[in-house]
């Protein structure tokens, strides 16, 4: 299992986000560095690639809120 | 073809499964991008589009990658830089432009629809206008009514022009691939909640899987994106996807409905929308611009003409009504079309009054 986490300093510290989309499905196979999910911060979106290829565990569903350091998913 | 959920995510029947999944803006931003590498003449100018990517994500990576002179960040007049294009596509350019919010084509309507649309009638042929006006559509998250329309059949009515609406990202970077190829103008209509910007909310059908090499799609070619026996619903862009919802409440009710995705409204595919009503007997249209005097009109006339004797039942349109798109959400998604009001909409026309 490898997480899948929002890395530190993609925007300002203290700014509300939010997932926005999952580009693929839980179950789905992805690929090491295929853009997975994307996050909305006011009109700015921040893409997020999988660290590492396998079958996509989605941990946080569209629409809620995330922060720095957040594990969203995990890839299996 | 299956009549699956499936048809959403992967709805021709050549592609594969998904494998590189994209947003609308990404694809066309791609589609740019190709074309762009390929033709030094392809240029691109609007508001926004370098800097910031355009504020629906249209040009995001084409400022870094081809420079100022090539992707032009232009002043707010909407009248200089369409007509400017207009120049540069009979001086050689294929220039793409941005018209950010389909609803200010006033200011700009000369250069498209008397000068764009009629160079190459007026020059007998001699001088084409190859640009691509594109230009986002629709409503649905509360901007009220000089932000939302859709006017679809306002410049599907023109002639000189073709209209391209996709409603998915793998159409959008085909469409957009021929547009830029077509040395007509091309007027390349995007809805806002199907770009894949978080804060107009996305519909999922319109992320799909998008080939990383060049490819177009025909202009003028209808999608059948879900096969069906008793009913054939017809929509364009969003309302595709509003379409194959109902699609999948009324398979559950023991209805089989045939899905076509327009794609293009000028020219329009009337021989593929005949053919299914033809088979079906009932037409129902789902479209999300004004009523009168628009698309769901010319199908339901185009339809009516060539099959009268088929239909089993009259055809029906579901449209905005004839009002400007009201501010408040209660008021705007009471008269916006929507997956409920097909599926009641094809229910009546089948006599299932369960």
């Amino acid at each position: 299992m490898t997480d899948i986490t929002i890395p530190d300093g993609l925007w300002e510290d203290g700014a509300e986000a939010a997932l926005s989309t999952w580009f693929y499905a839980d179950g789905d196979h992805v690929a090491a560095g295929a853009v997975v999910a994307e996050i909305m911060v006011e009109k700015t979106s921040y893409e997020i690639q999988s660290p590492a290829g396998g079958t996509l565990h989605i941990a946080i569903a569209e629409e809620q809120m995330v922060a720095p350091g957040q594990c969203i998913g995990r890839i299996s | 073809m299956s009549s699956s959920d499936q048809s959403v995510t992967a709805p021709r029947p050549e592609q594969p499964q998904a494998q590189r999944r994209q947003t609308i803006a990404k694809s066309m931003a791609e589609a740019i991008a190709q074309e762009m590498a390929a033709n030094p003449a392809v240029l691109v100018m609007g508001e926004d589009v370098g800097k910031l990517g355009g504020v629906f994500g249209t040009t995001g990576g084409l400022l870094d990658s081809f420079g100022p002179d090539r992707v032009r960040d232009t002043p707010i007049s909407e009248t200089g830089f369409i007509g400017a294009a207009v120049g540069m596509a009979a001086a050689g350019m294929r220039p793409v432009v941005e018209l950010m919010f389909v609803d200010f084509f006033g200011v700009c309507m000369d250069a498209i629809y008397n000068l764009a649309a009629k160079q190459s009638y007026f020059s007998g042929g001699r001088v084409a206008c190859p640009m691509v006006l594109m230009t986002s559509v629709g409503g649905g998250y509360g901007d009220a009514g000089q932000h939302s329309q859709c006017l679809y059949a306002t410049f599907g009515h023109l002639p000189g022009m073709k209209v391209v609406i996709p409603s998915n990202a793998h159409d959008a970077k085909g469409l957009m691939i021929a547009a830029i190829r077509d040395d007509n103008p091309v007027i390349f209509m995007f809805h806002k909640a199907l770009q894949g910007m978080g804060w107009l909310g996305t519909v999922p059908g319109s992320i799909t899987h998008v080939p990383e090499k060049d490819y177009a799609i025909p202009i003028g070619k209808a999608a059948i994106c879900r096969t069906g026996e008793d009913i054939t619903l017809v929509g364009l862009g969003a309302t595709v996807h509003q379409a194959l919802a109902a699609a999948r409440k009324l398979e559950a009710k023991g209805h089989s409905a045939e899905v076509i995705d327009l794609r293009t409204i000028a020219p329009l595919d009337r021989e593929t929308i005949i053919a299914s009503a033809r088979r079906t007997g009932r037409l129902l249209v789902v479209d999300d611009d004004y009523l009168s005097y628009g698309v769901g009109a010319e199908i339901i006339t185009s339809v009516c003409e060539a099959a009268l004797g088929d239909l089993k039942c009259a055809p029906v349109r579901i449209a905005h009504p004839d009002i400007p798109i009201p501010f408040s959400p209660v008021l705007e998604h009471f008269v916006l079309p929507s997956a409920e009001k097909v599926e009641a909409a094809a229910l009546a026309m089948l006599g299932d009054t369960n």
